[in-house]
């Protein structure tokens, strides 16, 4: 039994190694920042309510299954945490904390913004 | 707007869409008010500080300098994890009671679950894969020494080789010998030598 969601939410994801993140050391690894953001993210609005964090992990299961089933199974360009960003927001437009194609408007804005300023 | 925006070839450019698409959503979960600034931070702070190997690492450096220390923590794991300054939670009130076993000249422990995957992670952070395997779970208890010969620790023959079964109620692990060369060392020096692996039981403390 499990008091605390963190704690709950990262091993339910230790049940076999492809659905189990990256860990080094009985710490989790990231190799890049937006790792982190995306990690948390998931985690924090399952433990808000937005969606319940069984519900994450078979969407972050079905977009694996997905690469698996298109890719080679040794394709270098494996990421782990890429499957965790396309599931988190497929997750995030079926639950609707966001609207489908927001996400995009969002980083269009953004690039512009970037791109104006230089 | 679809994702063919001016300057993006998905597969190439890959990294920098990703980087700015999860920047994208931090910042429109934060314009929608469902997340602040803080919410990553305050569940990563999570594993990063609460919930780690390095807890079990300052038990272990403080056992070393500590006999009597060592031997409550020996004798009640959870009582002992209560005396340094750690996180609530740490000692046993998720129901996980912890108890640690010591290596000795004489014996070697080594800790398995061969029902499921209980760790005692408070204190050794998150498992390694390879815990969970069902061929790990079942060799380490039929061929122990050969499971830690292929970890890399060679066991004498005089030496006891103990497998601790982990299960709901009581999560082991391993109190680790103290390394030859390591008189001086204060307890964060000692802290920073200690591996998840070696409070398993499946490697040595090297200095």
């Amino acid at each position: 039994m499990f008091t605390k969601f963190e704690h709950f939410a990262a091993t339910s994801l230790m049940g076999n190694p492809t659905e189990a993140p990256p860990r080094k050391d009985g710490h989790l690894h990231f190799d890049r920042d937006w790792e982190k953001m995306a990690f948390g993210v998931a985690i924090a609005l399952s433990k808000q309510g937005y969606y319940e964090w069984e519900d994450f992990r078979q969407t972050l299961m079905a977009t694996i299954k997905e690469w698996e089933t298109t890719h080679d199974l040794n394709d270098p360009n494996w990421d782990y945490y890429q499957c965790w960003l396309t599931a988190l927001e497929t997750l995030l437009i079926k639950s609707g904390v966001i609207a489908a194609g927001e996400l995009e408007t969002q980083l269009a804005q953004l690039l512009h913004c970037k791109s104006s300023e230089l | 707007m679809p994702s063919n925006y001016p300057g993006f070839k998905y597969e190439a450019n890959r990294e920098a869409v990703s980087a700015a698409k999860v920047k994208a959503l931090e910042s429109l979960l934060i314009e929608k008010g469902i997340i602040t600034s803080n919410t990553v931070d305050n569940i990563l702070g999570y594993f990063e500080t609460e919930m780690g190997p390095f807890n079990g690492a300052k038990l272990v450096a403080r056992a070393w300098v500590d006999p009597d220390f060592k031997a409550r923590l020996l004798a009640d794991c959870n009582a002992a994890c209560e005396e340094l300054d750690f996180p609530q939670g740490m000692s046993g009130a998720e129901g996980e009671h912890m108890r640690i076993v010591e290596n000795t000249p004489e014996v070697h422990n080594i800790i398995v679950c061969t029902l499921c995957s209980c760790y005692p992670w408070p204190t050794l952070g998150l498992p390694p894969y390879w815990f969970k395997d069902p061929t790990f779970r079942a060799r380490v208890v039929r061929e122990p020494r050969k499971v830690l010969s292929e970890f890399g620790v060679e066991i004498d023959d005089s030496v006891e080789v103990r497998v601790w079964d982990s299960s709901a109620q009581i999560r082991w692990w391993v109190l680790p010998m103290r390394p030859e060369g390591t008189d001086g060392m204060g307890e964060a020096e000692l802290a920073a030598l200690l591996t998840p692996e070696a409070m398993m039981g499946v490697a040595t403390v090297k200095v």
